[in-house]
């Protein structure tokens, strides 16, 4: 018995003093001090300035492998990244089809690479409570040309929609100076020449211009769109919601959204504008203007009867009109032109729906403790923000792969291609160089973003350039528990939503029962939900002004 | 013994009277025939509609004008796959992983089927306990991440071979099977002097070919197949089995437009060619299709083993 005792006495006293040293990590103190990190940083590194490391430094970074062009280790850009840095770079590659699966293992397992690219808000809400990455508003010291971005392109506001609770926020974003919108409707261009109708700016002169084209060819339905798999109707549902005012539907479906007069957030999919658009979205499949099976269909489908002359409207963004309509019609239609019509203008009149900020990076909490970290946020401060690291993701080595003349005006070397910018050329920007990759390039000045833009898209985006930006919500962030139980809400409401959206639209509800399915909803903790928004909406509007 | 009693009908007219040829029989022929020969068509109709598009031009399989035959035929799709030396490289990492992990899971099933069939091994139910318990549960994906990777396993051969190397429910199949070997037999061998190892290696496995050859092939053709397990224990490209290759080909690209709420990020929108995708579904199914044939008589009879034995 003397034997047992003493043996639980020891075993206690371990225990307090594991305990004790778990308590023992105190992050609010060494915040500040990063005096033992900074081997390899720079120790003067301002806006404009090239970062290059004062020592050899690697970092190990998530790789996520496009198909498109795949990963390869003899790429000009780590060479040259490598030249102009002194950063190596060691990947961990994953295949883009599971990129989030295999993420979420490693940050799980406390195996992640310091660098994570490619995460688009808000999937690094569910790594916040871990502790297992870092909260970048604390270094943003570290980061000039980041600061000097948000500064200059007035993105405060988007950035505090990042904060999370604490205020603080766990991402570093892609940032525009304006936002890009891409997609939108594409249009048989040679139909609306032949009907002589106008190109539609609003969603009245688009219903008019389906009215007309359906007029003249009675056996076809005008519209018939894709984008419907997972979410039906993905994109047509969200170009209707941004138009009402709405955050979004479809495939960005988001459950509140801000409402600016009353101030404060309402439920989507129950609002009066929800309805407004589902009316619409009605009375086009009633004058069947708009082809049930949209709803249902692939995109392989959708393309078909594009290409088949079954149809003449269909959604799209640039690469579709590129890769997928303009070669499939090439046989079968010769004579048939698509092009992208203006995004067009609903009751909250011309706006440009698209977010200023991108997918972006995190950073493992572990990079924390690095001797080499003041050296990375540096690195990846040059690289994602600066315009010298943009033109060189994006566009690779003057000389090598693109030319500039004195206007500043950039054009790819004769041999080198992209986006079937230059079709005779043998070498492919993204394919054998390595630049042009989703990881790095994207975000910045607008005549950056625009630099691969054709003529007609630049046509596009200069509409929609004039138009003014969308309002971003507030700040809204919701706590731990807050979250988990919002996520048992959220995938019923959803469901829910989505099955009557076609319900409506189709006709097999009557927009008269609109009432009933509100109070549908609200059984299933709608409400509630909306509660818990507007709280954590005005809870940090109390905390943090 | 049959007395041959003369007063019946002859025999040439028997068979017109047997369970065999009455009309009823007849009709139930003619309808299991077309019923089967529907099912063979509605299985085979995927199979010719790929390799019909493997061989036809992209615009073609856009309009939708390819069912049966390739239309605009031409090789440049496959010329264009093989002419990756990553496709090369995946698919000999297959080939390699697939060999090994079978070779693995083979010796270990064998072993440890054959230790649980015999009935006075001490603790036996103990072990067969521990064997069907993970069939039910298991530690989930990070633990089992957390695992692989503290053994040293990650970006290896081993990663994918030794997790997972004892399906157990066809350990259940040799297990039963080897407890219907007749105990005599090992007995006779035991006493003109063979030990354990020689009873296994000498008597028993030339015995068991059947079933064998039939976990062969059931293991063969689950690591050709899987992509998982390389997925999450490989961090490099030229690592990979050709199955994930094919799954960043065709999976990427449907989901790229649906992710990342589809404002902005065009450049993220993927879409390869139909051909190219069917090209690699067609090469990576290939050689098992090929093998199929050869050992089906195996695994038609080996489906069977471990149900009760006459």
């Amino acid at each position: 018995m003397v034997q047992l005792s003493r043996r639980h006495l020891l075993f206690a006293a371990g225990a307090a003093a594991v305990v004790s040293m778990a308590g023992c990590g105190d992050d609010d103190a060494d915040n500040k001090d990063l005096a033992d990190n900074r081997v390899g940083a720079m120790d003067k590194y301002g806006v404009g300035d090239q970062f290059k490391a004062t020592s050899a430094v690697s970092f190990s970074m998530l790789y996520n492998n496009h198909p498109n062009y795949p990963f390869k280790d003899d790429w000009l850009f780590w060479s040259e990244l490598l030249k102009r840095t002194g950063v190596k770079i060691e990947p961990v590659a994953v295949p883009l089809s599971d990129y989030e699966q295999k993420r979420s293992v490693l940050i799980g397992a406390g195996d992640a690479p310091f660098i994570i690219p490619k995460t688009y808000h808000p999937q690094e809400d569910a790594y916040v409570s871990s502790g297992a990455i870092l909260p970048v508003s604390d270094y943003l010291d570290l980061m000039p040309h980041f600061k000097d971005r948000i500064e200059k392109w007035n993105l405060q506001p988007e950035i505090d929609s990042l904060r999370q609770e604490d205020g603080k926020f766990y991402l570093l974003p892609g940032l525009h100076e304006k936002p890009w919108q891409d997609y939108t409707l594409a249009v048989r261009m040679d139909i609306l020449e032949e009907l002589k109708i106008a190109v539609p700016t609003t969603w009245d002169e688009v219903y008019d211009m389906l009215k007309a084209m359906k007029a003249a060819y009675p056996n076809v339905y005008p519209l018939s769109d894709r984008f419907g798999k997972p979410n039906p109707a993905g994109n047509l549902l969200n170009m209707l919601a941004v138009s009402h005012g709405l955050a979004g539907a479809g495939w960005a479906y988001q459950h509140t959204s801000w409402d600016a007069n009353a101030k404060k957030f309402v439920y989507t999919g129950a609002s009066d504008k929800y309805k407004a658009m589902l009316e619409f979205l009605h009375k086009l499949v009633d004058e069947k203007l708009l082809d049930p099976e949209t709803f249902t269909q692939t995109d392989d489908q959708a393309r078909q009867k594009l290409a088949s002359g079954k149809s003449f409207v269909i959604s799209a963004n640039a690469q579709s009109i590129v890769n997928d309509y303009r070669p499939d019609m090439a046989k079968s239609l010769p004579n048939a032109r698509m092009a992208k019509i203006p995004f067009p203008i609903g009751p909250v009149g011309p706006i440009n729906p698209a977010s200023r900020l991108e997918n972006g990076v995190m950073i493992s909490k572990k990079a924390r403790d690095s001797k080499n970290f003041v050296a990375m946020m540096q690195f990846i401060d040059w690289l994602w923000y600066s315009d010298a690291g943009q033109e060189f993701a994006r566009w690779g080595v003057e000389g090598t792969t693109y030319t500039k003349d004195s206007s500043g005006k950039r054009t790819l070397t004769p041999d080198v291609d992209v986006l079937g910018l230059n079709p005779k050329g043998t070498k492919h920007l993204q394919k054998d160089f390595g630049f042009y990759n989703g990881i790095f390039a994207y975000g910045g000045h607008l005549e950056l973003v625009q630099s691969f833009f054709s003529a007609e898209e630049m046509e596009f985006q200069k509409v929609l350039n004039e138009r003014p930006n969308v309002t971003v919500a507030p700040p809204h962030p919701l706590s731990d528990t807050e979250r988990e139980q919002v996520t048992l809400w959220e995938t019923p409401l959803k469901d829910y939503v989505y099955q009557n959206t076609l319900k409506f639209i189709l006709g097999q509800r009557p927009l008269g029962e609109w009432d009933a399915y509100v109070t549908e909803l609200n059984g299933k903790n709608m409400g509630s939900y909306v509660d818990v928004v507007n709280k954590a909406y005005d809870r940090y509007q109390q905390k943090h002004g | 013994m049959v007395t041959l009693d003369t007063s019946t009908p002859a025999p040439a007219t028997n068979r017109r009277h047997g369970p065999h040829t009455s009309r009823g029989y007849r009709i139930f022929r003619v309808v299991n025939a077309v019923v089967l020969t529907g099912v063979v068509l509605v299985t085979l109709y995927p199979f010719v509609n790929i390799v019909a598009r493997s061989l036809s031009d992209n615009a073609s399989i856009v309009s939708g004008e390819v069912n049966l035959i390739p239309r605009g035929f031409n090789v440049a799709a496959y010329k264009a796959v093989m002419a990756d030396p990553m496709f090369w490289t995946n698919y000999r990492n297959t080939l390699v992983y697939t060999a090994v992990a079978t070779a693995v899971s083979l010796v270990l099933t064998t072993c440890y089927a054959y230790v649980l069939s015999k009935k006075h091994l001490k603790g036996r139910t103990a072990l067969v306990g521990i064997a069907v318990f993970t069939m039910f549960f298991s530690g989930g994906l990070i633990p089992n991440y957390i695992l692989v990777t503290s053994l040293g396993l990650k970006n290896t051969v081993w990663a994918i071979a030794l997790p997972n190397a004892i399906s157990v429910f066809n350990l259940l199949v040799m297990k039963a099977f080897f407890e219907s070997l007749p105990v005599e037999l090992e007995e006779a061998a035991a006493v003109d002097g063979l030990n354990t190892y020689g009873i296994l290696l000498r008597i028993v496995l030339p015995l068991s070919k059947a079933v064998v050859a039939t976990m062969f092939l059931f293991y063969a053709v689950s690591f050709w197949n899987s992509w998982f397990a390389a997925f999450l224990y490989m961090d490099r490209m030229d690592l990979f089995p050709v199955t994930v290759y094919l799954r960043n080909l065709i999976a990427g690209a449907t989901d790229a437009t649906s992710t990342g709420g589809g404002l902005g990020s065009a450049s993220d929108v993927v879409q390869s060619a139909a051909t190219i995708q069917s090209v690699t579904i067609v090469l990576t199914v290939l050689p098992i299709l090929a093998v199929y044939p050869f050992i089906q008589r195996y695994f038609v009879s080996g489906v069977m083993l471990g149900a009760v034995k006459g």
